[in-house]
Order: C-alpha cells, then structure tokens, then sequence
C-alpha cells in the first residue's frame, strides 16, 4: 500500500488508542483521589500533579497553567485543551483528520461514527466533565471509542490497512499501559510505608480497574492483591489484552502480516525490534524489577517502544527513495 | 390529480419542453403525462426529498472551503431531467467529434512547426502571451500523437434553440463524478420512465476513461500502472477524485507519494517503490513539478516534467493544452477547423469579440452594457461582467481594466440560455436557464458519452450555473431512438 496511508492510518490507530488511555489515567487518579479519604487531600495539589508528569507534557503544561496544579487544569490540559497536542479532544481532531484523508478506503461507518463523536466532543468542557461526574464522563468517552474499534474490526478489510491500523494501535496501548502503572509509581513515592496497607490495596484495584482488568487478574491470579502480581499482570500476562507484552506480541503479528510475501521484508528492524522487546518482557524477574525501580524500568520500555515506531517509519514510510527496493 | 404545469410561465427563452404554453415537444410528452399522474406537488416534493437524502448518503458532496469543520454539501439535484433526443444528439456528437480534431491538431501544429503561425491564421502573439502557453514542449514527441485526451465542452443554446460551444475545457474539466451519480439516483426514484424512454447508459465512461488511460502508456510495458494524482483531500473535488479512482480501481495519490528516479515516476509503497506509467492528473500545469513550473508548489512532484518529456510517463491531459482552450484562443477554433480539417464548423462558436483586435475593442467598449465580458484566465464564473445585470459603476471599473490589457478580455452578446422546468424549494414548477458539459475522450478513437452534466442556474433570472454561485444539476436523458407516440405511462412506486 501507499506508505502516506500507511502512515495516515497508523497514527489514526495511534491516536485513538492514546485518546481512550488518556481517558483511562484520568478515570484512575480520579478513583485514587476519591480513596485518599480525607477531603483535604482531594485538593491537594499532589493528588493531580502526578498525571502531568506521567504524559511526559510537564513543560506545556506549566506553560499553560502555571505552577499551581489543580484538578480543573489537569482535567482541562488533558482532556479538552487544543493546545495540548495529548489531549483526549486533540487525538480525536488528529485520528479524525487522517481518516479523512483515507475515507474512501475506510468504511464510512467508521467516518461516521468518528466524525459523530468529535463534533460532540467538540462542545464538552470541564463543567460538562463536573456536571456529569468523572466517571460517568470519562466511561461515556470510553464507551465511545471502544465502538469506533467495534465498527472498525468488523468493517476494515484485512489488508495492510489492517495491519497498520492494528500495528499502530498495540504500540500504543503497550506504551499506555506502562504510563498507567507509572501514575501508580508516582502516588506510591512518598508514601512506601503503606504498602500492602488497605488503603494500598483499594489504590490497586483502582489501577487494574483502569484498565479493565480487575476482574480478568481476578480470575487468572488467586490470593492477595499486591504490587508485584499488578505489576506481573500488566507488565507481562499473555492472555491480558492490555498488557505490555500482549500488546507487544499483537503488533509483531500485525508486522508478520505487512511483510508476509515481499521476500525483502523478511528480516527488517521493527521486525527485530519487536522481538528483542517481546523476550526481554518474557524473561524479567518482576521482583528485581520493582527493587532496581519500576519507573526506570518503565522508561526504558518506552524509549524501546519509540524505537520500534521509529524503525517503522523508516523502513516502510520516510526510507529513502535512492536506495530503496524498486519493485517490478 | 392535479396538473403539476398549469402555472408553468413560458417565457420568452427557447423551453426544453415546452414548444408552447401547454404543447409539451414530443420527447417531453411522455414524461409530461407521467407527471400528470402524480396526485399532487406534495408526492414530487417527497421526491425530491428521496433523491437529496440519497446524494447524502453516498457521500457525492463537495467541500466548503471556509469552514474548518469541513462541511460537506451536495451539489443541489434537480428532478426534472434534461431530455435530448436522438437526432439532436447525433449532430451535437458529429460536431464535438470535429472540435476535437481540429483541437487537438492545433495543438499538435503548436508545439511542433506552428504551420498555423506562418500561414497568418492565428497571430504569433497571441500564442507566445497565452498564460497556458509551455515554451519547453514545442519540439517534444508527445505519445501516441494524442495532444489532448479529454475536452468538457460548455454548451448552450440560445433563443431559437441552437447549440453553440461556449468555451472549452481542455485540462482538468471536472463534474463527470456528478453525471455517473445523478443516473444513479434517477434510477431508483424514476426506474419506470427510464425504461420507457430507452435512455442511453452513461456507465461506461470509467471504462472507457481507463482503457483510453491504459492506450497512453509507454509502448513498451505489458501492464501499465494508471494513478489519479490529485491535489487532496482539502480540494473542493477531491470527491469525484477518489470516485474515478474508486470506479477505474486505480490508486489515487498526492504529489507526495511519487517520486522521479533516472528519470522514471514510481510510487513510495511501504514494500518499496512501484513504477508509474500513466498519470491522470487532477493538478494544473503549474503545480506539477516545482523545477520547471512554480517552485512554490507543494502539490507537485519533482523531476515529472523530465519524465515526461523522455516519454517514460504520460500525463492525461497532457501539458500544454491550456493554450487551446484560453477564452481568446476560443475565438480562433472555427477558423482551425477550417484549417486542419477544411470543413466549416458544425457547432458554432458564440459570437465573440477580441478586445486584443483593434476594431472590436472599440465595439466592446461602446457596448458594453449589452455584453457579457470574461477574463481570459478565469473560471467558475468569476472575473466576468454581465453587462445587463451590472450597476454602471461595475461597468466602469471593468471598462478600464480592458483598456489597460485588452489581451485579458473578450466579449460576447448576452444569451438568454434555454430554460428547463425545475423544481422549486417552495414547493413549485418555474423555468431555469441551463447549460451542458458533455466529456470527449480522444484516445484510440474519439468517443463520447452519450449525456453528459446539465447544470442548472437555480436562482431565479440567473443565468450563472457555476456550483460555486448558486447552480445546480440535473441528469441528461439522451434517447436511443426519438419518440412521438408514446405509449399510456405506468405509475411507478419509489425504489430506494
């Protein structure tokens, strides 16, 4: 396929998916600040500074807002400010720019049901999001693009389109899911004596909840709730479709499938990449992780994954034209 | 039942289906009983209605350019078709089908010895300050000595019913998207009638357009790659792009996507690069390749214009055609005809005045009020001055444009264009000034399909159809065979 559609339709998979995690990481720190108790500690500026950090915008943000962080501007930097390139409204605008450019190769339901969405999203704001309360907002977004994943799984043909489409959409959600443990690294930080606490443990089931997995860890992992089954569960379950390493594992089959039948394809660097990232995730000690610092870890995830999305672009869309394979 | 026409108003114009107040011509008359049986305005309306809920779904919509939301509108569709009976059709095909000879032997003569030059026919000046005009190419072997592969002739007709060429359009002429989609609509709101009158297909015109597409490639390649390179998304015709696209099954790509090699175009595939042969392009002249013509353009691909000239790609259309089809050129195409083919013009020309010719820019100026006058380099009906509809202040302004660059204008009488029944928004039957843009293709043979685009100048008294400026279509029934007793019409039900 044309690499400019590949591309088109990679980020638009990318965006969606970053746009229903950006929802999730509010919807958990909302959840923890609830069940920080004290209502003093609801306002506290710590309760919200940790998401800033998390999207890596700390800079834009204090730009914005300034240096107090409270819950109005964290909700407006990230979920309704333009002027966040992250923001939940921005990825919409984007996803739905590219499936512009790519209409009349997507399903028109998926055009439409996208272009629905953004134009209603478009006239939301935080009294919208305070009126209706965070987590009936923030599941109404979710439900939302989890219907756009709908109509498009049961509507894109499985070409390359596809692929792209589901490459772009598992890097992302592995990076995300990363990003939603750190947010639970950084609200742990000061305060380490209350592991394994029952206040920890509500803060945990928050976590899972987030991602939807409380009640699949539920099942596949019996006994006490705690942060190395989380982090085990998140970081590596096969079977857990928002895990790391399943998602991981979804977009190298995704790979798989776009250099399937190109004999030069056989070998690239995303291909090699993606697999090195898959064994390491495979053959970690999660408790030695978690003692040499699970954010440092995490990072080192995410600096992999933008490594793989780098060597996609180069090898399937920014390549350069004179040392590139011409076909016959 | 009601008579849907009892207050139809005439008018003083020549009436597609009106020969007088109540007397329907014969390739009306069926359809004017048909019409008879409708119980009322209401169930027309409700019609109407089908067919616009239809253009919607279909995504057949251009772009508003202003609004960032992108808002998408449907060209406005009119019900009541356009009907040209087969006699009529076989004289217009006859004289298209010699414009299009004498065209694309001018061009031919142009960018190779200008025997037309040296024999004092048309003047070297008017050639050489032709915006259009591409110096680069004269002396290049163009293939198949196709020189121009598609004309949408603008036609009118004027009070006595006569059909003239207004001007003609020899790079991009776009609007065949809406004709393929119109007969689609009518399909399922007058499938009976369509029948009845055995009206020809218009269907095969992708299939023609791909085959022609298919005859341009370099000679040497058993399967040639077609592409449709437009200028976007954001382009007011990026619909009718990717319909082509769609319909021919070929790709559509943005500049962007190709890329020159050794003098070869391919196209950047996540597996690699995938050669290019044939390129029919949506992107004037200007904007095809940023080394040769405007270095500004980002649309275009660089290196294209080499490509082409070493007969490695074809362009459809080619480069260079502009020059024909520049509203002064015009002026000189029945005296090509002549030339080249030493016939006299089928079709004629409307009368048309050269403020560049000494004599007629004194004409022009002391008329004015009574004509219409058009820059040379403008479309979609702007940079024009309708005389009669024109304030004097307006006259003024354009009186001394002409007088500083008398190449930029010509002049024409004001035609009261043929007028059609319409339906109208509030709910009634008036007469609205139309127009019509049949597609020519010059490949292996020339051919042309039989309808084409009725454009509709739906506000009242207007007598511009430009989309841009208030007009609408309607679909062009031509008939296999002309009828006069037409059998007892049936009623149809709404299939949609």
């Amino acid at each position: 396929m044309l690499s400019r559609v590949a591309n088109l339709v990679y980020w638009m998979a990318r965006y969606l998916e970053r746009a229903e995690n950006t929802a999730r990481i509010v919807d958990v720190n909302a959840q923890l600040v609830l069940d920080l108790q004290s209502r003093q500690a609801a306002d506290d500026p710590k309760s919200w500074e940790p998401l800033v950090y998390v999207t890596g915008d700390e800079e834009k943000f204090f730009e914005l807002y300034g240096k107090t962080v409270t819950e109005r501007a964290v909700i407006e930097f990230m979920l309704f400010d333009k002027r966040n390139p992250s923001s939940l409204i921005s990825c919409i605008a984007f996803a739905r720019e590219n499936a512009r450019c790519i209409r009349d190769q997507l399903s028109s339901e998926v055009w439409e049901t996208l272009n629905t969405f953004y134009l209603k999203l478009k006239s939301d704001d935080f009294s919208r999001y305070a009126q209706l309360g965070s987590a009936d907002y923030l599941s109404r977004v979710k439900t939302q693009i989890q219907l756009l994943f709908g109509v498009a799984e049961s509507m894109i043909p499985r070409t390359d389109l596809w692929w792209f489409f589901q490459l772009g959409r598992h890097l992302e959600r592995a990076d995300n899911t990363s990003r939603i443990l750190d947010v639970k690294y950084y609200m742990l930080l000061p305060d380490l004596h209350a592991v394994g606490s029952a206040l920890d443990m509500v803060q945990w089931a928050s976590v899972l909840r987030s991602c939807s997995a409380f009640e699949a860890f539920r099942r596949s992992r019996r006994g006490q709730l705690n942060l190395e089954r989380v982090v085990d569960y998140l970081v590596r379950d096969d079977v857990f479709p928002r895990s790391i390493l399943f998602s991981v594992s979804e977009g190298e089959q995704a790979l798989a499938h776009i250099t399937a039948g190109a004999d030069h394809l056989e070998e690239t660097e995303p291909a090699r990449l993606l697999r090195s990232l898959r064994a390491e995730l495979e053959m970690i000690d999660v408790p030695s992780v978690i003692a040499d610092g699970l954010h440092e870890f995490l990072d080192d995830i995410q600096i992999k994954l933008s490594d793989i999305h780098a060597a996609i672009q180069a090898t399937f869309v920014d390549y350069d034209t004179a040392s590139a394979k011409v076909l016959a | 039942m009601a008579d849907l026409f009892a207050n139809y108003e005439h008018g003083k114009f020549y009436d597609e289906m009106f020969a007088a107040p109540g007397k329907a011509r014969p390739h009306y008359r069926r359809l004017y009983e048909r019409f008879s049986l409708m119980e009322s305005m209401a169930e027309l309306m409700d019609r109407q209605r089908t067919a616009d809920q239809t253009f919607i779904n279909r995504g057949v919509t251009f772009t508003v350019y202003s609004d960032n939301a992108g808002t998408e509108k449907i060209f406005p569709f009119d019900l009541l078709p356009r009907i040209i009976p087969s006699h009529e059709w076989a004289h217009l095909e006859r004289g298209l089908i010699q414009r299009m000879q004498a065209l694309n032997l001018f061009l031919a003569d142009i960018y190779g010895p200008q025997r037309i030059i040296t024999e004092g026919i048309v003047p070297l000046e008017m050639v050489e300050t032709s915006k259009n005009f591409r110096k680069e190419l004269v002396g290049c072997k163009i293939a198949r000595d196709l020189y121009v592969h598609i004309n949408g002739s603008d036609m009118i007709r004027d009070e006595s019913g006569v059909y003239s060429v207004l001007e003609d359009n020899l790079r991009t002429p776009s609007g065949v998207s809406y004709v393929l989609e119109n007969r689609q609509v009518m399909k399922r709101v007058f499938p009976n009638m369509l029948r009845d009158y055995r009206v020809r297909p218009v269907e095969n015109y992708t299939n023609d357009l791909l085959n022609l597409l298919i005859h341009l490639a370099p000679a040497h390649v058993p399967e040639p790659i077609v592409v449709l390179l437009t200028p976007g998304v954001f382009n007011s015709a990026y619909f009718e792009h990717s319909f082509l696209a769609r319909q021919m099954g070929i790709e559509i790509v943005e500049g962007g996507d190709l890329v020159v090699e050794n003098d070869k175009v391919y196209m950047r595939r996540t597996d690699g690069l995938a050669p290019v042969h044939v390129i029919y392009r949506r992107i004037d002249d200007d904007f095809l390749d940023p080394t040769v013509f405007r270095k500004d353009s980002l649309l275009g691909v660089p290196g294209l214009f080499e490509a082409y000239r070493k007969g490695n790609v074809a362009l459809c259309n080619p480069i260079g055609t502009g020059v024909a089809d520049d509203k002064a050129m015009y002026y000189y195409v029945p005296k090509m005809i002549k030339f080249y083919l030493g016939q006299d013009p089928i079709l004629p020309n409307v009368e048309t005045y050269l403020s560049g010719n000494d004599g007629e820019l004194d004409y022009i100026l002391a008329n004015l009020p009574k004509l219409v006058v058009k820059s040379v380099n403008e479309a979609g009906g702007y940079g024009m001055l309708v005389g009669p509809h024109s304030t004097q202040t307006q006259i003024e302004e354009f009186r001394a444009k002409i007088i500083a660059h008398p190449r930029n204008f010509i002049a024409q009488p004001t035609i009261g264009l043929s007028r059609c029944p319409s339906v109208i928004e509030g709910g009634t039957i008036e007469g609205r000034h139309i127009d019509f843009r049949p597609y020519i293709l010059n490949g292996e043979t020339i051919k042309i399909m039989p309808g084409g685009l009725t454009r509709v100048a739906l506000r009242k008294g207007s007598l511009v159809v430009n989309s841009s400026q208030g007009g609408g279509s309607k679909d062009t029934w031509v008939l296999n065979d002309d009828i006069t007793n037409p059998p007892v019409p049936v009623p149809e039900k709404i299939i949609v």
